[in-house]
C-alpha cells in the first residue's frame, strides 16, 4: 500500500488550476491528510503550460513529490507538452473527445482513464467549470475519498453562490464517481473511514503575513512583484476590518520609504519584493540602519539574474541581502523552511525589528511563498507588549544615548519635548550630524566610533536571544546535510529515504542567518563524518557564507539552478555518491 | 493642538547653527516655516519635517521638531508614511530643486495625484548647491555650470505646471526675497486640505550668479496683484506657462481646490477615525477568525 499519493493537474493560464489545487487541497484536508501543493507556472496571463501538483498522505508530507500517481491532463495543447514528464504507472485522465494519447504518443505503460468530463457536465448544466466535479468525482473513486466530506467542502466553498450551484456541482460529483465505477477504474489507495479533521490549508505568503498581523503589523507598503504580490492580495482584502494602511505604490523606493516613515511613528509595519525591488530598496535600507528605525522587508526570492525567471524559484539573493546598502549596520536575516517557520517568522521579525530598532530582512524564496499545505493551527500571540519605546520624554533625553545594549529607547513624534532630530548622516548623542562642518576634528573621531559600536552591538545581544541552531536526525551519522529556506524540509524527506536504504544522515537547517551562531555551527560541522549543502543557486552562497563566518569548507555540494525545486531523490542520488566515494 | 499654545519662534529652533552660506536663500526660509508654525498655533511636538539631501536639505538639523533627513530624494515616500501612519501630525517635506524634481521627480508626481495631506516646499535655486554647481533639473537651457560648461543642452521641468497637472490640489511659489509673503504662503499650504506644494525662488548665492536676489526682485509680481482666480484651473495653467505675464515671474497661490476628498478621507482604515500609531496591536477574535476563515 502508498504511503502517499500524487495528484498533477496540468493545464495552461486561465484554466483556473489555483481554485482547481486549492479546492483539491481543501478536500484533502477535510479527509484529516497533510497535503502539499505547489504550481508550476509561466509568466503569462491565458495559455502556456502550467500544472498544479498536489501530495497527501496520513504522514508527514516534506516535498510536492516527484513522480505522479494521477495526472489530469485539462486540454489538448499541454497534453502534447507533458508526454516527456509522465512516468510510467501513472494514471492519466484525460477528455477523450477532445484529446487522443494515441495519436500523442503517450507511453504504453501508463493506465489511460478516458473521462468525457465536458459532454458528461454539459448533462447537467452549461456553466463550464462544473467539468471539474466531474473529475474530482472520478479522483474520489480512485482515491476511495468520502463523498460526504467532500460535499461538505463543496457547500463551504460554494455555499454563497445558492442551493442550485451546491445541487449541480453534488451532481456532477456523483456522475463522475459512477463513471469510474462504470469502467471498472482500479481504486489505489483505499484508507476505509476517514476521520473528519478541523486543519487548515494556507500558502507561505499567508501564513508570513499572519504571523506578521498576529504581531500587530498596521502598516504595509508594497510594489507588485511576483513571488511577493500575494501579500498585498491578502492584507488588502481585509484592511477595513484590521484597521491597518496597505499602500501600492509608485516604487519600491516608495514602499520602503513609507514603511519606514510609519516605523519611526511606532506604527509596526513592513514591505516586501522580490529580488528585483530589493536592489531598489537598498539606499533606504541602509537608512533605517543608521537611523535606527525598526523596518522589516521581505524578499521572496526567485530565479535571477536581473528579470531571470520570474515565476521560478531560486535561493540566490544571500549575498545581495547581506551585502545591501553601503557601509555597515545591524542587519538581522531570517529565513523560513516551511508554512509554519513562516508564520513565525512574521512574529519574530516585527518583534525583532521593534526591540533593537533594526532592519530585519525575510527571505522567503517562490517555491515556499507559493506553496500551499495544511497546518494544525497557528498560535495567534495576544499581546500588546511594546518594545523600547517611550511614553513621555525623560528630562535629559537622548535619542541616540549610548547604552550598553546598543538599544536606546525612543519617543514618537507628537511626544512632548521628545522632539529629536534623525539623518542619514553619522551623528552626536542627540541626533545632529557629525559628518558636515564637523567632519574629522579629532573631538568627532571618537564619536563616530562610538555610535559604529554602539549599533553594531546590538547584533550580539541579539544572537544571545536566537534560538542555537540544532541537529535533526541520529547523532553518529555518515553525512551532515545543510541547508537553509524552503529546500530544508526536501532534505528532511531525503534523509528519511537515505536511513530507509541504510544510509545514515542528518541535517543542519538554518533559519536565522544573521547574526550568526559561528560557533554552534562550527561544532556541527566539525563533528560531522561527511558534509553536504544543498540550496538553489549556481554558486553555493549559503557554503560560502558559512565558510565566511566559521572558515568550515563544506566539501560537497548540490546545487540546481533551472528554476525547479530540489527534489529528494536528488539529494539522495548525491549523497549515495558522496558517501560511496569517501 | 493644545489649548495654551506658548512657544515663540525661538523655541522651534535648535541648537545647531544653520551651516548654508551666509546670505543663501534657506534662511529665510528657515525663518518664514517657523513664523507660520507659530502663527498657526501648531506645537513643535507635533511637527515632522522630512527633507531629503542637499544644502537645503540640512533643515531638519536646525529645527526643534520632530525631524528626519532621509536619502537622496525620498522625503516624500518618507513623509507619505508619518502621515498615514498618524494624520494627528503636520508634516512637511523641505528639500531642493535637485532633490524633488530631480532624483524624486517619480514621488513628486504621484504625491500631486495622491492628496495624502502633508506640506512639500521645495528650495528651488535652480543648481546643485552641495555638490558645487551641476546643472539640475530647473537649470534654463543655455546655462553654464560645472557639468554644462557650453551651456545646459535640456529644457527644464516647469514644478508649477507639473504640479497643477497632476492632481495637486495646492499649488504654490514663493521667494525667499519676501518673508511676509512667504510665511502666508506657507501658512495656507499648512491649513490646506490634501497635498500642497510650494516651490520657492531661493537663490544660491555662491553657484548662481544669475538667478540672484536682484533678479528676482525685479521680476516676482504677487498672483493677487492682478486679480487670479486660483481655483481656475485654466488661468492657473496659463499663468504656470507663461501665457500671460510674460516678462514676470509670478508669486504666490497659483491653484487650490478645497472641494475635493483627501487620501486620508478616502482610505478605509483612516475615514473610521482609526489612527495606526495608536492602536492596539492585539487582534480581537472577530478579527482572527475573519483572516483565517478562508483557510479551512
Ligand atoms: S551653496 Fe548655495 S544653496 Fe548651498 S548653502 Fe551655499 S548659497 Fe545656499
Amino acid at each position: 500500500m502508498k504511503e502517499d499519493i500524487v495528484v498533477r493537474f496540468v493545464g495552461s493560464a486561465g484554466d483556473g488550476l489555483v481554485s482547481l489545487g486549492l479546492l483539491f487541497g481543501k478536500i484533502l484536508k477535510k479527509h484529516n491528510m497533510n497535503v502539499l501543493g505547489f504550481r508550476s507556472y509561466q509568466s503569462v496571463i491565458r495559455g502556456g503550460y502550467n500544472s498544479y501538483q498536489i501530495r497527501f498522505s496520513d504522514k508527514e508530507v516534506l516535498s510536492v513529490g516527484e513522480d505522479a500517481d494521477i495526472i489530469v491532463l485539462l486540454n489538448k495543447h499541454v497534453a502534447e507538452l507533458h508526454n516527456p514528464l509522465v512516468n510510467s504507472g501513472a494514471r492519466v485522465i484525460y477528455d477523450n473527445d477532445n484529446i487522443d494519447l494515441e495519436e500523442l504518443e503517450y507511453p504504453e505503460d501508463i493506465i489511460k482513464l478516458s473521462l468525457p468530463s465536458v459532454s458528461i457536465a454539459k448533462e447537467i448544466t452549461n456553466i463550464k467549470v462544473i467539468k471539474n466535479s466531474v473529475v474530482f468525482g472520478a479522483i474520489s473513486f480512485l482515491l476511495g475519498l468520502d463523498i460526504k466530506l467532500i460535499k461538505e467542502v463543496i457547500v463551504e466553498q460554494y455555499g454563497i453562490k445558492g442551493e442550485e450551484v451546491i445541487k449541480i456541482n453534488y451532481e456532477a460529483l456523483d456522475k463522475g464517481i459512477s463513471f469510474a465505477k462504470e469502467k471498472m477504474w482500479t481504486p489505489i489507495w483505499v484508507k476505509g473511514k476517514y476521520e473528519k479533521a478541523r486543519q487548515m490549508i494556507i500558502g507561505g505568503n499567508e501564513a508570513l503575513a499572519l504571523g506578521m498581523l498576529s504581531a500587530g503589523l498596521k502598516f504595509y507598503s508594497g510594489y507588485p512583484m511576483t513571488p511577493a504580490t500575494s501579500i498585498v492580495h491578502f492584507l488588502t482584502k481585509y484592511l477595513p476590518k484590521l484597521g491597518m494602511i496597505v499602500k501600492q505604490t509608485e516604487d519600491e523606493l516608495a514602499a520602503v520609504g513609507m514603511a519606514i516613515g510609519a516605523a519611526y511613528c511606532g506604527v509596526r509595519s513592513a514591505t516586501s519584493t522580490s529580488g528585483g525591488g530589493f536592489a531598489l530598496m537598498t539606499e533606504l535600507i541602509g537608512m533605517a540602519g543608521i537611523e535606527e528605525i525598526p523596518l522589516v522587508v521581505i524578499n521572496s526570492q526567485r530565479a535571477g539574474p536581473s528579470t531571470g525567471m520570474a515565476t521560478k524559484t531560486e535561493q540566490s539573493d544571500l549575498f545581495q541581502v547581506y551585502g545591501a546598502s553601503q557601509g555597515e549596520f545591524p542587519k538581522v536575516i531570517i529565513a523560513p523552511k516551511s508554512i509554519d517557520e513562516a508564520f513565525l517568522t512574521g512574529i519574530k521579525a516585527l518583534e525583532i525589528a521593534e526591540k533593537y530598532q533594526v532592519v530585519v530582512i525575510v527571505l522567503m524564496d517562490l517555491y515556499l511563498s507559493e506553496q500551499i499545505a495544511t497546518v494544525k493551527k497557528l498560535d495567534f500571540k495576544r499581546t500588546n507588549k511594546r518594545y523600547a519605546i517611550l511614553e513621555k520624554a525623560p528630562k535629559d533625553y537622548l535619542r541616540y544615548r549610548i547604552t550598553e545594549t546598543g538599544v536606546t529607547p525612543r519617543t514618537l513624534p507628537g511626544t512632548k519635548e521628545g522632539m529629536f532630530f534623525t539623518g542619514s548622516s553619522e551623528r552626536r548623542e542627540e541626533g545632529t550630524s557629525i559628518a558636515s562642518t564637523l567632519a574629522g576634528l579629532p573631538s568627532t573621531l571618537p564619536i563616530r566610533e562610538n555610535m559604529m559600536k554602539k549599533r553594531m552591538r546590538k547584533m550580539d545581544v541579539l544572537l544571545k536571544e536566537l534560538p542555537k541552531p540544532e541537529v535533526y536526525g541520529s547523532k553518529d551519522a555518515d553525512i551532515t546535510i545543510i541547508s537553509w529556506g524552503s529546500t530544508s524540509n526536501i532534505v528532511k524527506e531525503a534523509i528519511t529515504i537515505l536511513n530507509n536504504n541504510g544510509i545514515k544522515a542528518n541535517q543542519l537547517h538554518l533559519m536565522y542567518i544573521n547574526p550568526f551562531h559561528s560557533e554552534e555551527v562550527l561544532k556541527i560541522l566539525k563533528k560531522a563524518k561527511e558534509t553536504l549543502c544543498v540550496e538553489q543557486n549556481f554558486s553555493g552562497q549559503m557554503r560560502d557564507y558559512i565558510r565566511m563566518k566559521t572558515g568550515f569548507n563544506i566539501k560537497n555540494s548540490l546545487l540546481r539552478y533551472d528554476g525547479e525545486p530540489i527534489v529528494p531523490s536528488q539529494i539522495v542520488n548525491k549523497v549515495k555518491e558522496v558517501v560511496q566515494n569517501e | 493642538m493644545s489649548n495654551e499654545f506658548n512657544f515663540s519662534i525661538k523655541d522651534y529652533q535648535s541648537d545647531f547653527k544653520p551651516t548654508w552660506c551666509p546670505g543663501c536663500g534657506n534662511f529665510a526660509q528657515w525663518r518664514a516655516i517657523r513664523q507660520a508654525l507659530v502663527e498657526l498655533e501648531i506645537p513643535p511636538e507635533e511637527v515632522v519635517l522630512v527633507s531629503g539631501i542637499g544644502c537645503s536639505s540640512h533643515m531638519p538639523n536646525f529645527l526643534n521638531v520632530y525631524g528626519l533627513q532621509t536619502v537622496h530624494g525620498r522625503g516624500i515616500p518618507v513623509a507619505t508614511g508619518i502621515r498615514l501612519a498618524n494624520p494627528e501630525l503636520t508634516v512637511l517635506v523641505y528639500g531642493g530643486d535637485g532633490d524633488i524634481y530631480g532624483i524624486g521627480g517619480n514621488h513628486f508626481l504621484h504625491s500631486c495625484r495622491r492628496n495624502v495631506d502633508i506640506i512639500t516646499i521645495v528650495s528651488n535655486n535652480f543648481v546643485y548647491g552641495l555638490t558645487t554647481g551641476q546643472a539640475s533639473a530647473t537649470t534654463p537651457i543655455g546655462t553654464v555650470t560645472r557639468t554644462t560648461p557650453r551651456g545646459s543642452i535640456e529644457n527644464p521641468i516647469n514644478p508649477i505646471a507639473v504640479a497643477i497637472a497632476s492632481g495637486a490640489t495646492f499649488v504654490a511659489r514663493g521667494f525667499s526675497g519676501d518673508m511676509t509673503q512667504l510665511t502666508n504662503i506657507i501658512k495656507a499650504a499648512i491649513d490646506h486640505r490634501g497635498f500642497a506644494f510650494v516651490d520657492v525662488f531661493s537663490p544660491c548665492i555662491t553657484f548662481n550668479k544669475k538667478q540672484t536676489f536682484a533678479y528676482f526682485r525685479d521680476k516676482v509680481m504677487k498672483v493677487e496683484d492682478f486679480g487670479h482666480d486660483k481655483e481656475d484651473f485654466h488661468s492657473a495653467m496659463d499663468l504656470a506657462n507663461r501665457r500671460i505675464l510674460r516678462n514676470k515671474l509670478p508669486t504666490g497661490i497659483f491653484y487650490q481646490i478645497e472641494n475635493t476628498t483627501t487620501y486620508e478621507e478616502r482610505d478605509f482604515a483612516l475615514n473610521q477615525g482609526i489612527i495606526p500609531a495608536k492602536t492596539d496591536l492585539e487582534l480581537s477574535d472577530e478579527q482572527i477568525n475573519a483572516i483565517t476563515e478562508e483557510f479551512y
